[in-house]
């Protein structure tokens, strides 16, 4: 009998590169704004039902980006982009605002969770609770073989786009002095705000950033299994449980923590029904609350 | 010629009454010392000039003409305010370096992504922190730095700032407090050179032998209001003063 360990790796690979991704926005927006930012999973459902609107629903769009793959790269763009627009309008109309009045934690959190409800409520009004998926029929699904599991190129981009990016904001964070300003505020927004950062400004990039990369994560979900509009709260949770146990704030920490938790949760159900996925993931959470809450990596 | 002053100023939380009705101006090439009791509402004052504390009412006039109801932090550097803090505040997460850089660099955001610090900007943190004598450190975070050396790495900010041309007035929440002598003694040059540069230089400090020394005038804060303001050996004499000073 073959073993299910490949195919075990290749799923854990895959759920850690998705959670990755939205890990990686939460990571980079808690750290310049220390707030439990719930839209965070919405903005990556609104990427996902952009492209399936482009592409997908409205015939005339989509006729034009279904000609070649260089359409199907540009309707990404497109979800990304408005996925880091509602990002940004969220931003400038509702958290800064809050910020200005100097709001507690708490206001912020019943703030976000209002915005996540009324932006998911709307995704199901406008292409109902229905089920989608974004990519072609599974006859014309591209699969590889890596050492004996079997990943789809969906699934490879994931993987690909979770290495380049985390690279790339790594090496931008720590060399840029915007990386620096983001830094400083996330240390003491108020002394970043009397020595002449432009704390504002900088906050609307990395909401634009942030909602980027979780825009990303849910187009690409579409792509790999599908879109419903529900589908923002698990992706949240699964990508804030990857930053606590990865450590909080560090765009490293947030990659390696999905990937812990992907495997945790894919080996965990190795032996047992599939239902038990989440329960696993919460119950690693428990685990590093109690036992190691400052996570893997600390900032 | 006044840089600073306020008008009947008042900062009250809830029930305590921190600031109440102070009118006081700060004036350029001076040093005024700020004294009182502890719970006398000297960080509060500083707070509300700041932008850390709403004010409850009165004005802040800044610059002459512009009157202020309220202060918010970012406009700190546009009005040319700093401070140092009580309870040191640094980028604790950041190099000692890093702490002065992103100071001394910040202009504009959109720049800011391209850009890294210039030798001009990297020679005017190394010129303030060789001046608080902990370059050395320089490449230590902030975090682990002893607590003298904290005290000296925000007032090598404030130099920053200085030298960026956006601190023309500057308070000092007891920059003094638990220094050794000779760091002391730097404390104070570095306050005699900012006076001497022009600023408006506002020491908030208990030991009076500093305030003597150093003051051109000072102000006494007793449960939030002004109990005495003048000349530093006339206040020191009065027989109020010292009963607030002794009656704590
Ligand atoms: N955030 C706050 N909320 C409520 N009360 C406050 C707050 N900050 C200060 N106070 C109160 O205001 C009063 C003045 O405090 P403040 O810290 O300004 O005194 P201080 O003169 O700086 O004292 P010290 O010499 O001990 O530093 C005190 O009674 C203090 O308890
Ligand atoms: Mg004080």
């Amino acid at each position: 009998m073959e073993s299910i360990v490949p195919q075990l790796m290749a799923n854990s690979i895959i759920a850690g590169g998705i959670y990755a991704l939205v890990a990686l926005g939460f990571n980079l927006i808690y750290g310049a704004t220390k707030f439990f930012n719930l839209t965070h999973g919405v903005i990556a459902a609104i990427g996902g039902y952009t492209v399936f609107y482009i592409t997908k629903k409205n015939d005339s769009l989509a006729s034009f980006f279904n000609q070649s793959i260089g359409g199907t790269v540009f309707a990404v763009l497109i979800g990304v982009l408005c996925a880091a627009l509602v990002g940004y309008l969220l931003d400038k109309f509702l958290y800064k605002k809050l910020r200005d009045r100097k709001a507690s934690p708490m206001v912020f959190l019943v703030a976000s969770l209002g915005a996540f409800t009324c932006l998911q409520a709307f995704l199901a009004i406008l292409f109902t609770s229905q089920f989608q998926t974004l990519g072609g029929g599974a006859g014309d699904i591209v699969t590889y073989t890596i050492f004996g599991g079997i990943i789809t190129e969906v699934q490879a981009i994931v993987i690909v786009s979770v290495v380049v990016i985390m690279l790339v904001l790594g090496i931008f964070l720590k060399k840029s002095l915007f990386g620096k300003s983001v830094e400083a505020i996330s240390d003491d927004e108020h002394v970043a705000k009397i020595v002449g950062i432009h704390t504002e400004k900088i906050i609307s990039i990395v909401f634009v950033i942030g909602s980027a990369i979780a825009g990303l994560a849910g187009i690409l979900v579409g792509y790999d299994t599908g879109l419903e509009p529900t589908m923002g709260m698990g992706l949240l949770l699964k990508g804030v449980i990857a930053s606590i146990i990865g450590g909080i704030g560090n765009v490293y920490g947030g990659v390696l923590g999905a990937f812990l938790l992907g495997f945790v949760e894919n080996f965990g159900i190795w032996k047992i029904s599939g239902e038990w996925k989440d329960a696993i993931a919460f119950g690693l959470l428990i685990v590093f609350l109690i036992v190691r809450p400052q996570g893997i990596l600390k900032r | 010629m006044h840089t600073l002053q306020t008008k009947h100023l008042t900062k009250h939380f809830d029930t305590v009454k921190a600031i109440t009705d102070l009118s006081i101006s700060f004036e350029p090439g001076k040093i005024t010392g700020v004294i009182g009791p502890n719970g006398s509402g000297k960080s509060t004052f500083i707070n509300t000039l700041t932008g850390l504390t709403p004010i409850t009412s009165g004005s802040i006039g800044v610059a002459e003409k512009v009157e202020l109801t309220s202060i918010v932090s970012n406009d700190m550097p546009v009005y040319g305010i700093t401070r140092t803090f009580q309870e040191v505040r640094l980028f604790e997460q950041m190099s000692v370096l890093d702490n002065i850089l992103v100071v001394t660099t910040c202009r504009g955001w959109f720049k800011s992504i391209f850009e890294k610090h210039s030798a001009y900007h990297l020679a005017i943190a190394e010129k303030v922190l060789k001046r608080v004598g902990i370059w050395q450190f320089h490449n230590k975070l902030a975090v682990n730095l002893s607590y003298g050396q904290r005290k000296l790495l925000e007032i090598a900010r404030v130099l920053a700032m200085s030298e960026i041309g956006k601190a023309q007035v500057i308070f000092f929440d007891e920059p003094y407090a638990g220094l050794f002598p000779e760091m002391v003694k730097l404390v104070s040059e570095i306050m005699k050179e900012l006076r001497s540069e022009g600023k408006t230089v506002i020491l908030v400090e208990h030991n009076m032998d500093l305030i003597r020394e150093l003051s051109d005038k000072v102000i006494v804060l007793d449960s939030g209001t002004l109990l005495a303001e003048g000349n530093a050996n006339h206040v020191l004499s009065r027989k109020d003063v010292v009963e607030a000073y002794l009656g704590e």
